[in-house]
């Protein structure tokens, strides 16, 4: 009996496990404290945080993104389905809109990742000097970019330039929109000069010192500082640079000619990785976009989610090519009723046009498929393969004619405005303008040249021509347009439920 | 007269003294002396009622088991105690006549299960709440869950869905973390996820711990409470075998008045021309001849069905003194009221136990496999699954296009995007498979007779299979897929159990002491794989066969958790009762620093009715005791591996000329490397009190719950840039309530009769939480619609804040009158039959900032009573329940009035706002510029409700009978489920079935929904 007693008595002790058993690693992941040993890394990282810009909930060139971007202008309608969408096309939206706050939490990830690059390279071994400043340029070029995104859509927006040490520094409030832009301005000096002018073709895609001055000539243009945005701008059209418009102007909107000449940033798009667009951050999301999917007709198997307004389909027919044709920006920007009009292999006459407008957008679709339904991969998975263009040499060419012009010296802008128009087979622009018929005619030219690329509405805005545009316009919900309220979205609800120091923008 | 006799109550003295007088009258008196122990134990009986059979002359027991008392000869005295067997002796020459009495095995000596042994019900300090198999048999239902609801005081029970084979949702005292608030469930001895697959026969008890003293046994995971089931084990003597079937038919209890085409058509034609200002937005084509569309197609009649439903179950059970047994098996094939939808279980089951000498073993096994045909979740768009897609999709659609690929027609058009639900149901198969073993093993040896050890050994692994399996097809112009795709998703989940403990068990005179120490470790990995492969042949479901793209994925995750525990319950002469407990837990989801967790309790029990100076009559008040426990409980209920800072991977971009792949990988979220248990105090006082010989019995407990350090997601701002919220310790949140439970069993005649009923009430508050002006908005109501409920210090948890709808603007004066201190209008873009909102923080505009409390998710009480009758072998079971003072936020009605998107609307929309016709619906207008169908107080409804949940007529063959037949009881029976619901609730059912966070409870998100099923059956119960 004792013996059989002892016997337990070990078993016991054998069952009892040890402390050390309560340690254990996640399987799946590292942490970060392996984290950051090599220049691959950093390379990940970098990947992680240029990722953002195509996220579908939120990335400003993601299908909410584009449609956030555009959807206010008064060349644009979107339709009543998807209702937050509906609600800020139509200037009905509230602080709680989903496409608002997804672009604000998606901008704020990306400089949170862009910090944690330029607070980590320092524990990365095998790193040279020259390599280093190129790599924490690059991140400065993203997290300028990112806040870039949130002053032009937010205005006053909480500064963030280092990793919050403590759950205290998660709160911070927002700072006015003229320090924003200074953390703007400073960041893509600071990026413009460490970064490369080009990489190898492995490397095609990531941000050069022509995107950082390109971005940082614009910011110029954002705040009036007409003098330097005419010096960073200016320096794009001369050596080292050889950015140059391409001959034919819908080149720029289709997959073959991605990362093009006229290109100076644009977002990498392309039908790998998974095969599901939702499936958030993971192997199984596609790395492409569905926003061609879901602005084709639905006789392209599309979802018909926006539409031009005839403002802008009017607009296009101010003025014909010498030939006396349209507009070959009309051409590849819309679809409408002409001879020989065909889209998605299909003539005009098997089209309807849901919303009374007389156009489809046709720029960045892919029209000559049969339809938008399977990607490059050849998973039914609703992918576009073209990149979107953020920064393009002809906007570098218009907003240095701004600049220009903006000094009072128009003279100076039509060698830039010409070149704008002589890619489109315009007649020569009249000689003598003044500052104001040329703003006109740089103003004209802008609408026309980057229809469906977030432009109008920004442009508007700083021109202060919102209520006066969007009033004298077919855009659905332009009543409802109130200025200065709805020159910016408000603070996310969440943002304001969630951060004690923040305060709602006044005007809403 | 014997002091005993003096303490018989004052009432009956005077009739006492009278017969104490007859002595003198009457002949041949002679008295009889003697002792009463108890049959086991020897000790005295104190306090049981000695009488002279056939008259009211009597005595009792004094402390040591004596009596005395004058008898005629012949006659016969009848010995009674609560707790004992009664006993009848006649009296002859001997004039000492001693009795044993035997214990009753129910009432006070009933034995409740707690954690890690078991105790007499007359011994228990904390709050129990018990039901044995007995009290489920009646139950026509399929899911041992369901049947607990409205059964135990304090025991919340909802249901996890209408769809067939879903569980429910179990709440014990409230809600009183914001993390995952499941009770831990033990079958066996043997942590398990839930008790769904449970078959009902199998189970001999089920005992819910409520309170810390309870529950402190289990520690870090007892916080919501413990169920603890025991399944079935066999009897010694010959085999009985147990036969149970239910057939059933189940129905839509309740269907959703949406309207005919040509109403549709009529509303959206007014929406539309009364859009843009009233300038008018282009009417829909399809919509431009209401007269000429008829009803068109009614989609939820296309979806339900009257859906059969059967059970059969059979065991077999018995066992020698050395060995017991009992094998048990069951099947149940349950189809759903939703077409294309069920669930089926096969189930086995076996217990045994054996002693030889000192040497105990026993194992439980329970095998079971189980398959849900599932509904799709959707395919995008707004529709949801197919119950919210038939309620949403336009009536002027056809079902049916044999021209299309898949053979389905479908919406088309500049509508919203809404699946037909008959193509989704029929082109879409999701069926999930699910294995399920629970081993557990146990060896115990007494090494004294008083001293025992035990080894535990459990193992419980499931396999769960989801394949999802899509058609190609093109069902009108917004749901087109080109391919067959398939998805198959394969998770394993493991439990390892290794238990040692050590139980002392002696009384030492008056003293009982009953002691354990023991040691648990316990082990949990889950497994889950991914993989998916598109660009099937059609009617093959295997990947291998597919030419599509591939994807894969997988993924583990692991925790341990160690545990040293004890526990004393020690009672003083069967008066004053006390219980001790300690765990202290060790787990791998908090770094070392914060690792272990301590959990001590402690409770006394004071049973007054033996005290000595007590002298009720035990016809009136028969037993009463009072309980009082303090002690703290763990929750450990957040993810695993949240203390450490990982990288997240595979967050890809495109790179290079040839616009390849980008591997990407960084820290998405921050971590939270201080985290530590959220710790809930527990103060309880009770009472148990029996009247009326135990005829009535009475429960009552009042607790006060505390739950600090709360783990909590606590949403940080997004302008912090992580992907998600860190789990911090964020708050403090306390439940306040009471609970009574009561039963009374009697027979007026042959009618037998037994009611019970209980009455729970809880009020939470959130004491503090986060940053200390955290709020937390939850309930998202509909597939865009902004949050409903705030959770914020001093409120309630997940209270409805809304703002508030004051009802229709009946003219443009009274727009015009309601203007903000600057004399702006408040509601500029309402026009007259547009909803006025309060503008309640007074800044001159609407918006979120202008939300008002406006009512509480949870029930200000809740209930249940029951009536079992029996007469000539019929018995009649009714049971109904019910909640009451509870909100419910209604988004489907808000779906569904919003009369602001392109797809079908309610009934109640036909009586919109017109100027000829003033009504509460507000006017129809495409694109709402008064925002009428946003978020707000005009979708919030009494969730208040009283349900007649069963109600079942049996018929039981008599015993004559069984001799013929063979048999030991052969019982038949019909029933209805859910014959009716009293409510005002305007939506499926007020007892909503949504299985999401804590923070969506008392919203009805109609995009998931899976409406209640009436449910007629019959059934037989047959034991030989």
């Amino acid at each position: 009996m004792k013996k059989l007693q002892y016997i337990l008595l070990a078993g016991v002790l054998l069952a009892s496990c040890s402390k050390s058993s309560l340690e254990l690693t996640n399987p799946n992941q590292i942490t970060s404290e392996t984290y950051w040993r090599n220049e691959d890394d950093v390379k990940s990282a970098l990947a992680a945080t240029y990722a953002l810009f195509k996220n579908v909930d939120g990335g400003f060139w993601g299908v909410r993104g584009i449609e956030l971007s555009n959807g206010r202008g008064d060349d644009f309608f979107i339709r009543n389905d998807v209702s937050y969408l509906y609600q800020l096309s139509t200037f009905t939206n509230t602080p709680d809109n989903s496409a608002s706050t997804n672009v604000w939490n998606i901008a704020y990830r990306a400089i949170f990742r862009a910090n944690q690059i330029m607070a980590n390279i320092d524990k990365v071994s095998g790193l040279s000097d020259a390599a280093k400043s190129a790599y924490m340029a690059e991140a400065k070029f993203l997290r300028g970019l990112n806040e870039y995104i949130l002053v032009i859509n937010f205005g006053d927006v909480p500064l963030r330039t280092t990793i919050p040490a403590s759950t205290a520094e998660y709160f911070v409030p927002k700072s006015p929109a003229t320090e924003v832009w200074a953390q703007v301005i400073k960041d893509f000096t600071e990026a413009a000069a460490g970064l490369p002018l080009s990489y190898d073709a492995s490397n095609t895609g990531r941000a050069t010192k022509g995107a950082a001055l390109g971005f940082l000539g614009k910011s110029y243009v954002y705040t009036k500082d007409w003098a330097n945005a005419e010096a960073t701008l200016k320096q794009l059209t001369a050596a080292p640079y050889t950015y140059q418009l391409m001959t034919n102007y819908g080149d720029n909107f289709v997959a073959a000619h991605d990362n093009n000449v006229e290109s100076l940033f644009e977002i990498q798009l392309a039908d790998v990785g998974g095969t599901n667009p939702w499936a958030g951050e993971n192997a199984n999301e596609s790395l492409g976009v569905t926003t061609a999917q879901e602005f084709a007709p639905a006789e392209a198997s599309g979802w018909f989610e926006v539409a031009p307004t005839d403002k802008l389909f009017n607009e296009f027919q101010n003025e014909k090519t010498t030939s006396g044709d349209f507009d070959p920006r009309m051409y590849a920007t819309l679809f409408w009723n002409y001879p020989g009009a065909t889209f998605y292999q299909k003539p005009f006459s098997a089209y309807t046009l849901p919303f009374g407008f007389k156009s489809y957008y046709k720029k960045y679709q892919n029209y000559t498929q049969a339809n938008e339904l399977t990607g490059s991969s050849g998973a039914s998975d609703y992918q576009s393969d073209i990149n979107e263009k953020a920064l393009r040499y002809a906007d570098v060419l218009l907003l240095l004619a701004e600049s220009v012009t903006m000094q009072g010296r128009p003279q100076d802008a039509y060698t830039y405005v010409t070149a704008i128009r002589n890619r489109a087979g315009l007649p020569a622009l009249t000689a003598g303008l003044d500052q104001t018929a040329m703003m006109k005619e740089i103003r004209h030219q802008r609408f026309l040249e980057f229809a469906r690329e977030g432009q109008r509405f920004y442009d508007l805005q700083r021109w202060g021509l919102l209520k006066e545009e969007i009033t004298n316009s077919d855009k659905v919900g332009k009543l409802y347009f109130v200025t200065p309220k709805h020159d910016f979205f408000p603070i996310p609800q969440d943002e304001v439920n969630s951060n004690p120091q923040m305060k709602q923008n006044s005007n809403w | 007269m014997t002091n005993s006799q003096l303490r018989l109550t004052r009432r009956k003295t005077p009739i006492l003294l009278l017969l104490l007088l007859f002595p003198f009258l009457a002949v041949a008196q002679k008295k009889i002396t003697g002792q009463v122990t108890d049959a086991e134990t020897n000790n005295p009986v104190f306090k049981a009622a000695v009488m002279i059979k056939g008259t009211q002359k009597g005595t009792y027991t004094d402390e040591k088991g004596r009596y005395s008392i004058d008898a005629p000869a012949g006659s016969t005295l009848l010995i009674t105690s609560m707790e004992y067997e009664q006993s009848e002796l006649p009296v002859g020459d001997n004039a000492t006549i001693n009795v044993t009495l035997k214990p009753k095995v129910s009432g006070l000596n009933e034995v409740v299960v707690i954690g890690y042994g078991t105790v007499k019900k007359k011994d228990l300090t904390g709050a129990i709440a018990s039901l044995k198999g007995a009290d489920l048999k009646t139950e026509g239902v399929s899911n041992i869950g369901r049947s607990l609801q409205g059964k135990l005081p304090g025991v919340t029970v909802e249901s996890a869905g209408g769809d067939p084979g879903a569980g429910v949702r179990i709440l014990i005292r409230g809600v009183g973390t914001l993390n995952n608030a499941n009770p831990l469930y033990l079958v066996d001895g043997v942590q398990v996820a839930n008790i769904n697959n449970i078959a009902p026969g199998d189970i001999e008890s089920m005992d819910v711990l409520k309170d810390a003293s309870a529950a402190a046994i289990y520690g870090s995971r007892a916080a919501n409470g413990v169920v603890l089931v025991t399944t079935r084990n066999g009897k010694a003597g010959k085999p009985v075998f147990n036969f149970r079937t239910n057939l059933g038919a189940q129905k839509l209890a309740k269907k959703y008045e949406v309207l005919n085409a040509q109403e549709w058509a009529t509303v959206s034609n007014a929406a539309h021309d009364a859009g843009n200002g009233g300038a008018g937005l282009p009417r829909l084509d399809i919509a431009a001849n209401p007269a000429a569309l008829g009803a068109g197609t009614d989609w939820q009649d296309a979806i339900y069905r009257t859906a059969p439903i059967q059970q059969y179950y059979l065991s077999v059970s018995g066992g020698s003194d050395y060995s017991r047994y009992s094998v048990s098996g069951e099947y149940t094939d349950q189809r759903g009221i939703v077409d294309m939808t069920g669930y089926k279980r096969y189930g086995v089951r076996a217990k045994t136990e054996s002693t030889k000498g000192i040497i105990k073993f026993g194992q439980t096994f329970l095998a079971t496999r189980e398959k849900w045909n599932q509904m799709s979740t959707g395919w995008g768009g707004q529709g949801g699954n197919a119950v919210g897609s038939a309620m949403k999709m336009i009536p002027v659609y056809k079902i049916y296009d044999s021209s299309a690929i898949g053979g389905y027609s479908g919406a088309s058009g500049s509508v919203v995007n809404i699946p037909n639900p008959v193509a989704l149901l029929h082109l879409e198969d999701v069926s999930y498979e699910l294995t399920s073993f629970l081993a557990n093993a146990y060896a115990e040896v007494a090494l004294r007779p008083y001293l025992k050890y035990r080894f535990n050994l459990g193992y419980t692994t499931s396999f769960g299979t989801t394949d999802d399996y899509t058609r190609r097809h093109e069902v009108g112009n917004l749901f087109i897929q080109p391919t067959n795709d398939m998805s198959r998703v394969q998770e394993r989940n493991q439990l390892v159990l290794l238990e040692n403990t050590l139980n002392f068990n002696k009384d030492y005179g008056k003293h009982s002491i009953q002691a354990l120490v023991g040691y648990s470790y316990q082990k949990t990995r889950y497994n889950y794989n991914r993989m998916a492969k598109t660009n099937l042949p059609d009617g093959i479901k295997e990947l291998d066969a597919a030419s599509g793209t591939a994807t894969v994925g997988g993924n583990s995750i692991e925790s341990v958790l160690l545990s040293t525990l004890g526990r004393v319950i020690y009672a003083y002469d069967n008066r004053y009762l006390l219980t001790a407990s300690f765990r202290r837990d060790g787990s791998s989801r908090f770094a070392s620093s914060n690792r272990y967790g301590n959990f001590p309790s402690v409770a006394v029990g004071w049973n007054i009715n033996n005290e000595h100076f007590w002298n009720v009559d035990p016809k009136t008040i028969s037993s009463l005791k009072l309980r009082a426990s303090y002690g703290i409980l763990g929750n450990q209920e957040i993810g695993d591996y949240q203390y450490s800072a990982a990288i997240a991977s595979n967050i890809n971009y495109v790179i290079g000329d040839a616009q390849q792949k980008w591997f990407g990988a960084i820290q998405t979220a921050y971590s939270s490397p201080n985290i530590k248990w959220e710790n809930t105090a527990t103060t309880n006082v009770g009472v148990d009190i029996s009247f009326l010989k135990g005829a009535l019995n009475a429960s009552f407990d009042y607790f006060y719950k505390k739950t600090t350090d709360v783990l909590l997601n606590v949403p940080i701002p997004g302008s912090a840039g992580s992907s998600t919220s860190p789990v911090v310790n964020a708050g403090t949140i306390q439940n306040k309530g009471f609970e009574l439970g009561m039963n009374y069993t009697n027979h007026i005649g042959v009618l037998n009769y037994n009611v019970y009923g209980t009455l729970s009430a809880v009020r939470n508050k959130v004491i503090e939480l986060g940053t200390g002006t955290q709020q937390i908005f939850g309930g998202q109501p509909t597939h865009h619609g902004a949050s409903s409920t705030l959770t914020e210090a001093g409120g309630e948890v997940t209270g409805f804040y809304l703002i508030k709808a004051e009802g229709i603007f009946q003219s443009q004066d009274e727009i015009n009158a309601y203007k903000d201190k600057n004399g702006n209008l408040i509601q500029p873009y309402a026009r007259p039959g547009d909803i006025r909102f309060l503008d309640a923080n007074g800044d001159g505009i609407i918006s979120s900032a202008d939300r008002v409390h406006m009512g509480s998710p949870f029930p200000k009480f809740e209930y249940g009573i029951g009536f079992n009758l029996s007469a000539y072998h019929f018995d009649l079971n009714v049971y109904m329940q019910g909640v009451s003072g509870n909100k419910i936020y209604n988004g489907v009605r808000q779906d569904m009035e919003g009369m602001n998107l392109e797809y079908n609307y309610a009934k109640t929309t036909l009586q919109a706002w017109t100027p000829e016709h003033h009504t509460n619906m507000p006017r129809a207008v495409i694109d709402d510029p008064n925002l009428n169908s946003q978020t707000s107080s005009r979708f919030l409804e009494s969730g208040s409700y009283f349900r007649m949940k069963t109600l079942q007529l049996g018929y039981t063959l008599p015993e004559s009978v069984n001799a013929t037949l063979h048999t030991n009881s052969l019982r038949a029976y019909i029933s209805a489920d859910n014959l009716f619901t009293v409510t005002k609730y305007s939506g499926f059912n007020p007892d909503l079935g949504r299985t999401g966070t804590i923070l969506d409870r008392g919203v009805d998100y109609g995009h998931v929904a899976y409406p209640l099923a009436r449910v007629l059956s019959a059934g037989i119960q047959l034991s030989f």
